[in-house]
């Protein structure tokens, strides 16, 4: 559809010309390839996001304002997106709307004293952590990476990350925000509504964090968030990092308070315990089961590559070959990495003493190779910043994970490996890449710290090869059989089938019904279509903002 | 290479957007932390690398069609190839610049083309320059200079001056200087003087590889006639076009830019500088010496799956992510004088941030263009320096004109000017 001329004048008027597009090409450029990676819900060869009406760039939250009231005076759906970097940023439906944030990006306040920052939408983290570092503040960085938006992972999605551990997920640290809701209207939660300043997230009245957010967050289907506040934590190092090297084999040298380790274990059960003991000593900075996103069998050897600027993956090969790197990737089948920073040079000490004592008592290791002063700053500016993240995507272009999901450390003791060996049959069909079977990933430590790990098994395949993708849905269609077997439930590989199918468009409302009544807690839907009642009479979201209407 | 044949990349390009970005690990503040001029601009994915792929693939696909705005999305790309360096911090099997230079001779192929741009075209095919100047007029920069003039006479090296350097009078200096400076070395150097060409490159990056091919065959022709083996040059346009470009189509001569030679008689104790140059500089790498400036590797092979899907190729593919461009040379240079401070601005070397000449933008987005060089002179002035050194004549007359036009205050050298108030 093209948009009514008086209909496109009218948003024309909101933004001005240079800010409005219907030319096809540029709308193609808002279309999501679901054959590249789905983000949990295909793949799904030659298939795409629906065409959006047109793209506007607000510049102003009063600018999304009138947009949002011309959406509900021509009932036209809209979605809003930072960054467009996965499936859930992008339509269901033909004609929607599409609203790229990218011109909010401004860092509205830094309170240093007070260790929060507000921002806009287009902040991402990379941006916003180089600010916070010059007044000795740090964000959290979601899994997805720097390059991601703030205020998108904080309000639309669950914002988890290697520093879940000290500095809480982006859930945890979302303060107020300022909510330009479906209807138009505004609202600002927490203490920025009484108070004008937005240090606290909560009050007075009841949250209406979760209502904002919803099951998950709200990814871009209940209104537009405009600015957020978020919480920021401890940053010991320098003003800048004094990054060194030649690229990609960037690295950082950071004071004597810094350490970063990988760790392995000879058992699951060991590899899980030392989890426990590292939340219950409460040492670390950030933890992440990393590299193993290459495989189990490739990992040290990408190490090794990413960390010398003459090679490539042409030299893989070659590089796997070498039976030291063999002797390394076998000393490190289960492994995790753990960056430790001291506040002062006792507080290192003693966090170094408790993780030893904790490697003594899991008969757990430091993986020595891993602590070459070349791999060791490379490992501490890779997590500390999370700039390559798009490592995921390093062996042809597309990713996506099986299996997995937010829970106890100890799902590595009881399915992790069958899961993997059941992964690595599957590899040797030669759709997806044969890493070892166990690819898995995950912050060590999830909401609040501890307690809990959030895991993936990445599967990459070839988004241009049919066979490839068609093959790899095949996979994912038989972890979830397993899962659903086993009593391990839908893994990631399906999260998101409840919002789009695979044509791209919106789930049949049968479908969704039947998997929300089947998900462990339907009530969070039956809420949520309350909610959406309520503060979306028009309906000018998305099923991302999950609804069970069944009474 | 056709635009098809970028067809698998098109599809493997995983939308993340690094491309808009400087390398992540390098951002040190968020005001200088993009990468792509066009982007930060225009604001559309569809002037990203990114969206470039998304909208070739659209018009692969016969889902969209040409238009003002898809003519606008592809000639605004300077080519300046940041986006390739960020894409490559993570990926080894994507070319994005070459991506985009693919599109641009596919528009002009389908005669989408700019009217500013086909301007230049007829002054290079009538003129053998870009800058509407008479051809019998190119070597008058070096008229009073006791130089060879090749082919008639003979040198060992020949100093080729380019375009802009033999037209633009508040630049020629350099071109001079150069020639004066090589000479006092006892450098046995030429110049081909009024039979100097157009290297060909700046038509090359806005789309038209019929019109480099031709003028890359006359130069190599003129150069072996003249029994030239190396060349140098103070351009860094002329440079990437000869060190490349030129290659695959045959050359075997050496280049070289200014500053590596300069830097190698400093290195063999040929050159000291007495003079002192009391002032606080920053250096701009300019695109073409810096992230593209790598030398070429002869490359032809296939691609090939290895453990079931992973892309790699056969034999290993030559890597050109900007890990070894003309970075230190300059900064050594300058370093060396006595009296200059070197500060740096937060983008350099192979994420440095574009001038805004380039890919044919100055002529036919001059607001555009503008914009970008004003953001090089924040940059440059956030630094505290009194001047803005490069090694380019290009990036020099749009910090100038820039300058001029918003009073920024800021002085713009080349890197040989300071030499030559060194010696």
């Amino acid at each position: 559809m093209t948009l009514p001329k008086h209909v496109y004048q009218a948003f024309e008027d909101v933004v001005g010309a240079v800010n409005i597009s219907d030319d096809p090409a540029v709308l193609d450029s808002y279309r999501y390839s679901l054959a590249h990676t789905a983000i949990h819900l295909g793949p799904f060869y030659n298939t795409y996001t629906p065409r959006g009406a047109a793209v506007l760039l607000p510049g102003s939250a009063k600018e999304v304002q009138a947009i949002v009231k011309l959406c509900n005076k021509y009932r036209i759906k809209f979605k809003a997106s930072s960054t467009f970097w996965s499936a859930q940023g992008y339509p269901s439906e033909e004609d929607t709307i599409q609203l790229d944030m990218r011109r909010m990006d401004r860092i509205l306040e830094l309170d240093e004293k007070n260790m929060f920052a507000v921002v806009e939408p287009g902040v991402i983290g990379a941006t916003l952590q180089a600010e916070a570092m010059k007044v000795g503040l740090n964000t959290h960085i979601p899994g997805s990476g720097c390059s991601c938006s703030v205020l998108a992972s904080a309000t639309s999605y669950f914002g988890s990350g290697p520093s879940n551990l000290y500095g809480g997920c982006y859930y945890d640290n979302l303060l107020g925000l300022e909510w330009v809701m479906p209807t138009g209207e505004i609202l600002r939660t927490g203490s920025v509504n009484s108070t004008g300043s937005w240090f606290c997230g909560e009050g007075p009245g009841p949250s209406m964090k979760g209502v904002a957010r919803g099951f998950l967050g709200a990814k871009g289907s209940m209104g537009v968030f405009t600015k957020c506040a978020i919480k920021l934590f401890a940053w010991p190092g320098p003003k800048t990092l004094p990054v060194e090297g030649v690229i990609p084999a960037y690295k950082v040298s950071l004071p004597e308070t810094f350490r970063a380790y990988t760790l392995a274990f000879p058992s699951w059960k060991a590899w899980a315990d030392a989890a426990h003991l590292i939340w219950d000593t409460g040492i670390g900075y950030l933890a992440h089961r990393q590299f193993n996103m290459f495989g189990r069998d490739l990992k040290f050897a990408m190490v090794k590559i990413l960390t010398d600027p003459t090679k490539t993956l042409g030299d893989l090969e070659e590089v796997l070959a070498d039976p030291e790197v063999q002797r390394i990737t076998k000393q490190s089948e289960r492994d995790f990495q753990i960056i430790l920073v001291g506040m002062t040079a006792r507080d290192i000490a003693w966090q170094d003493a408790a993780l030893d004592e904790i490697l003594n008592r899991t008969d757990g290791w430091k993986v020595e190779a891993m602590n070459v002063p070349e791999i060791h700053d490379w490992v501490l500016l890779y997590l500390i910043r999370l700039g390559h993240k798009n490592l995921n995507l390093v062996f042809s272009g597309g990713y996506d994970g099986a299996f997995g999901l937010l829970g106890a450390m100890d799902y590595g003791a009881a399915h992790a490996e069958e899961a993997a060996q059941f992964k690595k049959t599957w590899e040797k069909r030669g759709a997806i890449v044969d890493a070892g079977g166990d690819c898995m990933m995950g912050p060590i430590g999830g909401q609040g710290g501890g307690g809990t790990g959030l895991w993936e098994n990445f599967t990459c395949f070839d988004p241009h090869d049919r066979e490839s993708v068609e093959g790899t849905l095949e996979f994912f269609d038989a972890c979830t059989k397993l899962g659903l077997e086993k009593g391990w439930g839908v893994g990631m590989e399906k999260w998101n089938s409840v919002a789009r199918g695979s044509d791209g468009r919106t789930t049949p409302k049968a479908e969704r019904d039947r998997m929300h009544l089947s998900a462990p807690q339907p009530s969070v839907f039956r809420y949520q279509h309350k909610i959406r009642e309520a503060f979306n009479p028009n309906d000018l979201g998305d099923a991302y903002y999950e609804t069970l209407e069944d009474e | 290479m056709a635009l098809k044949d970028f067809a698998a990349e098109m599809d493997r390009c995983s939308v993340c957007s690094y491309c808009k970005w400087i390398p992540f690990d390098q951002m040190k503040s968020w005001r200088f932390a993009k990468n792509c001029p066009s982007v930060a601009y225009y604001n559309f994915n569809s002037y990203s690398a990114r969206g470039r792929y998304a909208v070739a693939r659209s018009l692969l696909n016969e889902q969209s069609e040409y238009s003002d705005t898809v003519r606008n999305i592809v000639h605004t790309c300077m080519t300046c190839g940041a986006c390739d360096v960020s894409c490559k911090v993570c990926r080894y099997n994507l070319e994005p610049l070459e991506m985009v230079r693919e599109l641009k001779f596919s528009l002009v192929e389908a005669e989408q083309v700019l009217d500013q741009h086909e301007a230049l075209i007829a002054s290079l095919n009538q003129e053998h320059n870009i800058l509407h100047k008479p051809k019998s007029e190119r070597g008058a920069w070096a008229d009073g200079l006791d130089v060879a003039r090749l082919p008639s006479e003979k040198a060992e090296i020949l100093f080729h001056a380019g375009c802009r350097l033999s037209y633009d009078e508040d630049l020629q200096k350099t071109a001079v200087s150069a020639v004066q400076l090589l000479k006092s070395m006892g450098v046995d150097v030429g110049i081909l003087g009024e039979k100097e060409m157009c290297c060909g490159g700046r038509v090359y990056s806005m789309g038209y590889r019929d019109e480099f091919n031709h003028f890359a065959d006359l130069n190599m022709k003129v150069w072996a006639n003249a029994g030239v083996k190396t060349v140098v040059t103070a351009c860094a346009d002329c440079y990437h076009a000869f060190k490349r470009l030129y290659p695959p189509l045959g050359s075997q001569v050496e280049v070289l830019h200014m500053v590596e030679f300069i830097e190698r008689l400093i290195q063999q104790g040929k050159l000291r500088f007495r003079s002192e140059v009391p002032m606080t500089v920053t250096y701009h790498d300019p695109c073409h010496l810096g992230r593209q400036g790598e030398p070429y590797v002869p490359w032809n092979g296939v691609e090939k799956k290895i453990k079931g899907q992973i892309i790699v190729y056969e034999p290993n593919k030559p890597r050109y992510n900007g890990a070894w461009g003309v970075y230190d040379p300059p900064r050594n240079i300058l370093r060396s004088i006595p009296g200059v401070k070197l500060v740096e601005m937060e983008r350099i070397r192979e994420y440095s941030w574009c001038c805004g000449a380039g890919g044919g933008v100055r002529e036919a987005y001059p607001e555009f263009s503008a914009w970008t060089a004003a953001e090089r002179i924040a940059e440059a002035k956030a630094t505290g320096a009194e001047a803005l050194v490069s090694a380019c004549p290009w990036c020099e007359r749009n910090f100038m004109d820039s300058i001029s036009a918003t009073g920024a205050g800021l002085q713009v050298y080349d890197v040989l000017a300071l030499v030559e108030k060194a010696l």
